[in-house]
């Protein structure tokens, strides 16, 4: 089912959550809302399901307005963030709940329930546990059962608040695969909201960065970390350095060099430019565009960070191992890729 | 071979006097006088003990103590519930004085409250005057000795459901109502279960209290044998009567069913925590 | 964002929710509001100088001066007994630790009535002990040390079951540090352990001194109602009940019912202001 989201801002007394936030959602997409706490993904995410009313906008599940729907209708798959099992309930009864509650002629039969939660729990990997309770599990197969009794209801889209976030690092990764290959089976349509940027870039078809109750951007996992749409999205998202720079009569000026970009129709003034570690390209001090001093060095995995200061501020590079670099270094270096912005706003820079 | 140590090591001072005072207090003010009652009623023997405890009067005083008890605590299962519910989750004027004033029955003494009851349900009373008409003479009758059981067991539910409420994870009927389940659902199937080992504890100390609750109840009661005469009252007549023997049966049973009820209390904390990992 | 409560849209809707707290504030003043505004309806009805001279009576004067008497010896003494429990059962490990915490539970699941009993069967007339300390000039029945120990008994555990939990949940950590730098053992007590249980010390001693003021069923069973010596204030409202005096014993519960509200009120002020420093379960 496609999602919209249309013109939707929702306050809580005197504070905002969402301004005004539009979303389209295809059908079977995987969605991740991403970005720091306070930034209302959470919110959004219970507005799509129905746990909260919006302050106004609308949202439309395959065209019609769902606003006013509660959320028993909605048949929305929300696994939440501490799963919400319930607790009396043992495995099984906790996956059939949402076929047992239905009213009686939508209700299939006891063994029908039965056979339909068996089956959800062999999906998620976890059968031969159907008799066991929610506190005889770890917490990996406790978020399965959440999956599972959610899918049992044939949602129309999947919700998932933080859905690895009370894991551990190890059961993290697995589950995240897993979850991935399960979406590519089953084919709902997928909204997760998380605060960690790897899971977003790396489970979802299309992230979306949002930031003080706005989207900032809402693109793939690869434009998002390319070409970020916004100040916001650059620091938020990878690592980055923000270096000061100048327009000059349409030129990028930094430390006194040119950048060797133009930027039209654009007035004199101060600018920000961000670039990544591994677009920060090092070489012998004087051959690069500019020079810097190296402030120390950190080792990362198979590569070396190098820090270093120079006109403009400071910035971090990334290097082989192979590279010779210590502390009070001079370095020359020059950037693959980089982003010009004034005041949060991108500003198209063209060789 | 060091000797197996009474106690853990420990450098804090104290501990001998300390616990040896507070055995020996507890002894020489519960314990003991309670074991020479226990000791007292074994030295009457099995059918002694049967049949000062069949006798008829004494019957029907043990049978309306428990009936009145368990109507008190079952009625307040269903209000103490609703109260606790209210106070949780509602806000509303007064919330603060209504939460404080449930604590009154605790407080109050009990003669006290006696004889407000009786003087609020008395035909002419405040209550009572608009009961009368109705046929329900409350004053003197068994239905006096339940209203006072209910006055004064009221606390006990409200104050153990109240906080494993306050602690109960709203997502979970966040995720009921996701599921498709209604608010009644919900409510049966999701909160109820969640809620009932705090409700049969509550229960079972309700019925406890009642059990051997005198002074609220001696006044609006009436005391008429057979009819409106609870099972601690009979223990006073007896001691009137000089007849120990017959006071210390009525004492007996009436101790064994209250450390029944809250041997019950164990058993379902017990039970909660092996199966659901956590305590009320 | 964190959610308090349940959002509003699966909660209950205004009309159940206007019926649920209509229903519990119908139910408590039924059962509670009713008779307490009863108690001092019925105290004044008379007149204000009725009520004064019921309370200046010499019979009622002597009730009170008991009353602050017996309460006066068994307070104090469940205070210190239920410190010395909770230093001994929260700061050290021993075997017989649950067992011990259950017996000190044990008077609040036992009649008063029979807490009453039992000391007749001890002291009474067909005991041993009873003519024993008789022969030396003590009086336990019928006297002062009797209507102590039953209240004694009655109110028990208030302080200790407040105060156990509490200091097993401080631990020992404080006090290991004031030995550490020195201090000695009563030092120790005296500055660090008894200033973090003041208020739960307070809130137990509340609740017990209201009990013991109020306490009917066991000193009734004890006092032999000798008027004007054996008579507490509630056992001296039920004589006055009795001898249809309805004014009197109104005006001498009107005392009893301020006393409790008194009680709550305190109560409740220092489990709002004090919450984090009284003991973390709140059973009863």
């Amino acid at each position: 089912m496609d999602l919209s989201i249309d013109r939707v801002t929702k306050e809580f007394g005197d504070f905002s959550a969402l301004h005004e936030v539009s979303l389209d959602i295809a059908s079977g997409e995987l969605i991740a809302l991403l970005g720091p706490s306070g930034s209302g993904k959470t919110t959004l995410l219970r507005l799509i399901a129905g746990l909260e009313y919006p302050s106004s906008g609308r949202i439309l599940f395959g065209g019609e307005d769902a606003s006013r729907t509660r959320i028993q209708d909605r048949r929305v798959g929300f696994v939440f963030q501490h799963y919400a099992l319930f607790r009396h309930m043992k495995v099984i009864d906790n996956v059939a709940f949402g076929l047992d509650v239905r009213p009686g002629r939508d209700r299939p039969g006891k063994s029908e329930i039965r056979d339909r939660a068996r089956e959800l729990l062999r999906l998620v990997q976890l059968d031969g546990l159907e008799d066991r309770f929610p506190s005889q599990l770890s917490g990996g197969q406790r978020q399965r059962v959440a999956l599972a009794r959610a899918l049992a209801i044939e949602p129309s889209v999947l919700l998932l608040d933080e859905p690895f976030g009370a894991l551990d690092a190890q059961v993290r990764k697995e589950l995240r695969v897993w979850l991935r290959e399960l979406h590519d089976a089953t084919g709902h349509t997928t909204v997760f909201v998380t605060h960690d940027q790897e899971e977003a870039l790396e489970l979802a078809d299309r992230v979306v960065v949002m930031s003080q109750g706005r989207i900032e951007q809402a693109d793939t996992p690869a434009r998002v970390y390319d070409s970020p749409a916004s100040e916001f999205v650059y620091r938020f998202v990878g690592e980055s350095s923000r270096l000061k720079a100048a327009i000059v009569q349409g030129a990028v000026r930094m430390g006194g060099m040119d950048l060797g970009s133009r930027v039209e129709g654009v007035q004199d003034g101060p600018a920000d430019v961000y670039v990544r570690p591994h677009a920060v390209e090092l070489c012998e001090a004087g051959a690069g565009f500019l020079t810097g001093k190296v402030d120390h060095v950190r080792r990362n995995g198979g590569r070396q960070i190098v820090s270093l200061s120079s006109p403009a501020g400071g910035l971090d590079a990334e290097a082989s191992l192979a590279a010779q670099i210590v502390p009070g270094d001079a370095v020359g270096f020059r950037f693959a890729r980089w982003s010009l912005y004034r005041e949060g706003a991108p500003l198209e820079a063209a060789p | 071979m060091a000797l197996p140590r009474f106690r853990q090591p420990s450098i804090l001072p104290g501990f001998g006097p300390a616990l040896g005072f507070t055995v020996f207090y507890l002894s020489a003010v519960a314990l003991i006088p309670l074991g020479v009652l226990v000791l007292r009623a074994a030295g009457f023997g099995l059918g002694d003990l049967w049949s000062l405890a069949t006798d008829e009067r004494t019957l029907a005083a043990l049978r309306l103590s428990f009936g009145a008890s368990l109507i008190a605590a079952l009625i307040n299962l269903v209000f103490g519930v609703l109260l606790a519910w209210v106070l949780v989750r509602y806000r509303f004027p007064g919330k603060r004085v209504l939460d404080a004033m449930v604590d009154l029955p605790f407080a109050l003494p009990t003669a006290v409250a006696g004889i407000a009851l009786t003087t609020i349900y008395a035909p002419n009373g405040w209550i009572g005057q608009f009961l009368e008409p109705l046929g329900l003479t409350v004053v003197f009758t068994p239905a006096g000795v339940v209203i006072a059981l209910v006055f004064i067991s009221l606390p006990f539910v409200v104050r153990t459901v109240q906080p494993v409420l306050a602690d109960l994870d709203h997502e979970l009927e966040e995720a009921a109502a996701s599921l498709g389940a209604s608010r009644l659902q919900t409510f049966r199937k999701v909160i109820l279960p969640a809620l009932t080992p705090s409700v049969m504890t509550g229960f079972a100390l309700a019925f406890a209290r009642s059990i051997g609750e005198y002074g609220s109840v001696i006044f609006i009661a009436g005391n008429i044998p057979y009819v409106s005469e609870i099972a601690p009252l009979l223990i006073v007549i007896r001691l009137e009567e000089f007849d120990y023997d017959a006071a210390t049966a009525i004492a007996l049973i009436i101790l064994i069913i209250s450390f029944a009820a809250l041997f019950a209390i164990n058993l379902i904390q017990a039970w909660t925590r092996r199966r659901h990992g956590h305590v009320l | 964002m964190s959610f308090s409560a349940p959002s509003p849209r699966v909660t209950e809707g205004p009309i159940t929710r206007a019926v649920l707290i209509g229903t519990a504030v119908l139910f408590l003043a039924v059962f509670l509001f009713v008779p307490l505004a009863g108690v001092f309806f019925e105290a004044f009805r008379r007149g204000i100088g009725v009520y004064l001279a019921a309370l200046t009576e010499p019979e009622a004067v002597s009730a009170i001066q008991l009353t602050l008497l017996v309460a006066g010896i068994s307070v104090p003494l469940n205070a210190v007994f239920g410190v010395a429990a909770a230093w001994s059962i929260a700061k050290f490990e021993f075997p017989g630790k649950a067992m011990l915490v259950t017996l000190i539970d044990l008077p609040f699941s036992v009649s008063p009535v029979v807490a009453g009993l039992v000391y007749v069967l001890l002291f009474g007339a067909g005991s041993v002990l009873g003519p024993a300390l008789e022969d030396m000039g003590i009086r336990v029945l019928f006297a002062v040390p009797g209507l102590v120990l039953a209240t004694v008994f009655v109110t028990l555990p208030f302080v200790a079951r407040e105060l156990i939990p509490l200091m097993q949940e401080q631990g020992t950590a404080s006090e290991e540090a004031a030995l550490s730098l020195g201090a000695g053992g009563w030092q120790t007590f005296w500055r660090v352990t008894l200033p973090s249980i003041r208020w739960a010390l307070l809130y137990g001693v509340l609740l017990c001194n209201a009990r013991a003021m109020g306490e009917f069923g066991a000193v009734s069973v004890v006092s032999g109602h000798i008027r004007g010596e054996t008579n507490t204030m509630p056992l001296y409202v039920e004589i006055l009940y009795n001898e249809y005096n309805f004014a009197a014993a109104f005006a001498v519960s009107s005392v009893l019912a301020l006393l409790a509200i008194l009680t709550l009120g305190l109560k409740g002020l220092l489990e709002w202001r004090f919450a984090g420093e009284l003991a973390a379960n709140r059973r009863h």
